[in-house]
């Protein structure tokens, strides 16, 4: 194993991220603060309970999720992406780096990223909200998961993307939708029957959920199920990626 | 693009398995006279100087084999006598270089072996000190001290040419054959009572070598 290339790879990419940590951490953190008071403070207020939770608090594991999804696919997408667009891939193609080295400097550094931006935005809701973390660990592994998987998504996007436009596609028309209606802000228990069916094969929902419970033990969804959906979809990334760099897809063409 | 020469240069050494070094980022950033530009980023350097930083990626992980395709082109010649230097250094120190270049200058200037390559085809691989003792040729040119009307008979077994005017005499010989019979032909000229006031000899570049080589293939 090629520590040596895999810590160059991360470090590199945890640079970028304090090269520009208006954009990497204020810029969420404000947006995220701005939902509290918007939905937790103002209307919020106004509002009742959900499971025995108040909509503040309810609302704050899917805005660390929807923050987190949108970060991490990001992060690793640009990661890679940038390398790609300026010819500097060829160097990491021709150093003496395996593609499980490579996947773990880009994907490592992203979903570090990420792990730290949803902890800040843990950090910065105790201003805004009062809330209780049930399970911590589980809490913290939903984190890394997510955090890990949907790296590893957006380092995919990364690589299949061949212009900027195309890698905000993914996040801007099909993540943040999956999120917002995903049980970001409502519980899918609240919905009629048939979209709670519906609502179902959105993979967000399992995250949300599962996310959710670690915190107040409440969730629309097991949260052995989520874990499982979180693993499957872990698992499917891992795939795409093995066979991108067996077969060199978008990255030696 | 956007980062510093100091990052990109430590993730190269990184990237091909070597421990982080401050000090030989150091060395090697020196070598190529960019140590004052280490915190500059990528973007804001000259065409000249982002040619430096490639060659310092690829110094900093200590290669043994070093490819250098055109690393001179378009830099200019105080730039480009830097460079040759550290050319020269690193072959000291054991490194192989295999330099690709248009300029034949910069080939006999450092080469220990030179490759010709037209069309594709490799035309030889050579020695550059035997290149030239084979391939060269050596110019001897005499100045007449009274012209001539034309070439005297009696040299006619040297191959001789005379310049328009008369005053000068140019004779051409094969780089390896000892003294190329410049002793008869000079005693030849005494003898005939040719006199001359000045003698300049002169050997083919390599540049000549290489223009005559790959002209012959076509």
């Amino acid at each position: 194993m090629n520590v040596h290339a895999i810590r160059a790879i991360y470090g590199f990419e945890l640079s970028r991220w304090f090269r520009t940590l208006g954009q990497s951490i204020a810029s969420p953190i404000i947006s995220t603060s701005l939902y509290f008071v918007v939905f937790g403070a103002a209307i919020g207020a106004r509002m009742g309970t959900i499971d025995g939770v108040s909509y503040g608090a309810f609302i704050l594991p899917g805005l660390i999720m929807l923050n987190l999804l949108n970060e991490s696919i990001s992060n690793a997408s640009f990661g890679i992406y940038m390398p790609k667009f300026a010819g500097t891939i060829y160097e990491v193609l021709s150093a003496p780096v395996s593609a499980l080295e490579v996947v773990i400097g880009y994907v490592g550094a992203a979903a570090t990223k990420s792990v730290l931006l949803g902890l800040l935005i843990l950090a910065t809701a105790r201003l805004f909200v009062d809330y209780n973390i049930d399970h911590p660990f589980l809490m913290l592994t939903f984190l890394i998961l997510t955090a890990l998987t949907f790296s590893l998504f957006g380092f995919i996007i990364g690589i299949w993307a061949d212009g900027f436009e195309k890698l905000q596609v993914i996040p801007l028309m099909i993540v943040t939708p999956l999120t917002f209606l995903g049980g970001s802000f409502y519980s899918i228990k609240m919905l009629p029957p048939v979209w709670q069916k519906i609502t179902l094969l959105n993979p967000v929902v399992y995250l949300i959920s599962g996310f959710r419970w670690s915190f107040y033990g409440v969730s629309d969804i097991g949260v052995v199920t989520s874990l499982f959906m979180i693993l499957a979809f872990l698992v499917a990334c891992l795939v795409t990626a093995w066979w991108i760099f067996k077969t060199g897809y978008r990255l030696k063409s | 693009m956007f980062e510093t020469v100091w990052a990109t240069v430590n993730f190269s050494r990184g990237l091909f398995g070597k421990p982080c070094s401050a000090a030989r980022v150091e060395e090697v950033l020196r070598a190529v006279s960019l140590w004052d530009k280490r915190n500059a980023k990528i973007m804001m350097l000259s065409g000249g100087m982002k040619r430096r930083v490639m060659i310092a990626k690829a110094l900093s992980h200590d290669p043994m084999i070093l490819f250098l395709d055109e690393p001179t082109a378009g830099v200019d010649v105080e730039l480009r006598r830097g460079m040759w230097n550290m050319v020269r250094e690193l072959r000291t120190s054991g490194v192989t270089i295999i330099l690709t270049t248009h300029y034949i200058e910069e080939a006999e200037e450092m080469a220990d072996r030179v490759g010709v390559i037209n069309n594709g085809q490799i035309l030889l691989v050579e020695d550059t000190a035997t290149l030239m003792r084979k391939f060269g040729k050596r110019r001897l040119q005499i100045q007449l001290q009274a012209p001539l009307p034309s070439i005297p008979a009696a040299l006619g077994n040297f191959e001789l040419e005379l310049s328009e005017n008369g005053n000068e005499l140019g004779y051409t010989f094969d780089a390896q054959s000892e003294g190329g019979g410049v002793a008869s032909l000079l005693r030849r000229l005494g003898e005939l009572g040719i006199e001359f006031k000045d003698l300049h000899s002169s050997e083919s570049s390599l540049e000549e070598i290489f223009v005559n080589l790959v002209s012959k293939r076509r």
